[in-house]
């Protein structure tokens, strides 16, 4: 028990930081102590091997989300744009619709020489795609898998996924900076400039959401949406919230550098903009990162507007009583799973469909217009939430 | 310094437009693709498309005629005759010079040289690229019967002839023989 404890508390106190441990109104404890359970390892075993064997399975895991995810969205952003197109985008690599393409080329990618501009800051330079791709490894610890597969039960899970995300941009800012180079250096200072911009609409966009459900924790949010039959996503319940996701989302775009917001990278312009010095694996950091982060913004929206793990599916397993199994798990992290999907399809899209604005649009798209509206919709739900309350409260 | 209608018209055409470009974007989606998966399936190749040639070998006669009409002396061709038949050793056409004009294919007096589809010229070494277009080296099965029989013919003929030629002799012999003795071979007959 005091080991069960202990694993606990030190996958807990590293993320700590942004959130508090509750009360765990569900059944299940974190997948940490799940898993030490369900080894069971023997006394003799010293207790920090133990940790650290669950600190690690918990890194393994989430390497393997991100990886699986960069795998899956980069073959569907092939997909889409090459049927947008009218051509068929990767057909022959895995068999099936060339489905392992992307091992392929990250096969070709590991191989290839990882070299160091000669003017660059070499620390700095070999660092920014650690920190990078750290910061959505980060994120990731936030996200619950399921209502009992998580890796720290957060209060402010939202702020912490918020707060993580923005550190990207150090990374960026820090590999433009190393790469001695003029476009690098562009795409780093755009990068910063769109970043700022758009944070403050992505934040008080989300705080719409947080009004309709009262809560910050991403586990929270699920569960105030489980009513009338999985349906009661908090879109449905507040009028402001639909324009609230629509810059929701548009902030997450420009969050996630993707097009029309892909200035930064903005190949017609600055070759690769800070991607531009980078070869090889650490190249595929960056890219691991987007696609991860873009998972990661679109199962925050799945989470606060549409629902979380709820669907009719998992209401109608709740009646059935199939909750706390393993099956009620899997249906439910199936639900997140396709809910994020279909907002990196969206995400896709939209990238084939705009073409890229410019950046004084950007701009002005991002302080002018989003951040006022934004602010309106925060006023607009929280008085809706505040005569919700007077009438039925 | 932008009017509130003015605003409120961008973020509408913004909206609007995002969502005409989506509704396009879907329906190129949504649509099969027009491309083929080229190895495997190929375009329609148009009927007079010059490609890489093909030879009816068993129509040719080595006449040198499209050797002779090519600009740039792509083809060489060399055969033996035997009799009428053609005992074939070489008809290659370089395709590291050929510019696929066609001349070659209108002097043939037999119709046998003519312009393909193939269109695919890929070849690990240059040397790849000198075509043989002959399918078949040495001479024809159904020329090899057909001179076996014409010699047999032309033997059986001189034999004949041969033979004709004894009972000439023969009679011209037995004439001189009968005119010496008469009743002998009227006795025989």
């Amino acid at each position: 028990m005091s080991l069960a404890f202990a694993l606990q508390e030190s996958a807990e106190a590293a993320v700590a930081a942004a959130g508090r441990i509750a009360d765990s109104p569900h059944p299940g404890d974190n997948v940490f102590v799940r898993l030490h359970r369900w080894i069971g390892p023997p006394e003799f075993v010293p207790d920090w091997i133990v940790v650290l064997g669950g600190i690690g399975m918990g890194v393994g895991v989430i390497v393997g989300i991100v990886s699986l995810i960069a795998l899956f969205t980069i073959w569907l952003e092939r997909k889409v744009a090459g049927h947008i197109q009218c051509r068929y985008g990767p057909m022959y690599a895995g068999g099936w619709h060339g489905w392992a393409q992307t091992i392929a080329d990250g096969v070709k990618l590991f191989q290839k020489e990882d070299m160091v501009p000669v003017g660059a800051d070499r620390v700095l330079f070999l660092m920014a795609p650690a920190l990078v791709l750290g910061s959505v490894f980060g994120s990731l610890v936030a996200m619950p898998l399921s209502y009992d597969w998580y890796f720290a039960r957060m209060d402010l899970g939202v702020f912490m996924i918020l707060a993580l995300g923005s550190t990207t941009t150090i990374g960026v800012v820090m590999s433009g900076w190393a790469s001695n180079s003029k476009w690098s250096l562009y795409g780093a200072m755009r990068e910063a400039a769109q970043v700022i911009a758009y944070e403050i609409p992505l934040g008080l966009s989300l705080l719409a959401p947080l009004f309709a459900l009262g809560t910050f924790s991403l586990l929270d949010a699920s569960v105030a949406q489980s009513g009338w039959l999985g349906m009661k996503w908090a879109i449905f319940t507040n009028p402001f919230l639909i324009p609230a996701f629509i810059i929701y989302a548009i902030s997450a775009l420009a969050e996630t550098k993707r097009a029309p917001f892909d200035l930064p990278e903005a190949e017609s312009e600055l070759v690769a903009g800070f991607l531009t010095e980078y070869s090889g694996i650490r190249w595929s950091f960056f890219f691991m990162e987007e696609y991860a982060a873009m998972f990661l913004m679109s199962v925050v929206g799945a989470f606060f507007w549409f629902g979380g793990f709820e669907s009719p599916f998992t209401a109608i397993l709740r009646g059935m009583g199939a909750e706390g199994t393993i099956f009620f798990s899997a249906v439910c992290f199936l639900t997140l799973v396709l809910k994020g999907f279909f907002g990196v399809f969206l995400m896709i899209w939209l990238r084939w469909t705009l073409p890229r604005v410019r950046i004084d649009q950007v701009m002005s798209m991002g302080y002018k217009y989003l951040t006022p509206l934004a602010l309106v919709c925060v006023l607009g739900a929280a008085v809706w939430e505040a005569i919700l309350h007077l009438i039925f409260g | 310094m932008v009017s509130t209608n003015e605003y409120i018209k961008n973020v509408w055409d913004t909206l609007r437009s995002t969502a005409i470009g989506l509704k396009i974007t879907g329906k190129y989606m949504m649509q099969k693709p027009i491309t083929v998966q080229y190895p495997d399936e190929r375009m329609p190749i148009p009927d007079r498309y010059r490609g890489i040639h093909y030879l009816e070998q068993e129509k040719c006669i080595n006449c040198l005629a499209c050797a002779r009409a090519c600009p740039i002396d792509c083809i060489e061709m060399e055969a033996i005759r035997h009799g009428k038949e053609l005992e074939w050793v070489a008809f290659t056409l370089d395709y590291q010079k050929c510019m696929f004009c066609e001349l070659c294919v209108y002097p043939c007096p037999k119709d046998c040289i003519h312009m393909g589809t193939e269109f695919a010229l890929v070849t690990y070494d240059r040397s790849e690229l000198n075509h043989d277009l002959l399918s078949f080296k040495g001479m024809d099965r159904a020329a090899k019967i057909r001179m076996r029989e014409a010699e047999e013919k032309k033997k059986a003929k001189e034999a004949a002839k041969a033979a004709k030629a004894a009972a000439e002799a023969a009679d011209d012999k037995g004439d001189k023989k009968g005119d010496d003795k008469e009743g002998g071979d009227g006795a025989k007959a």
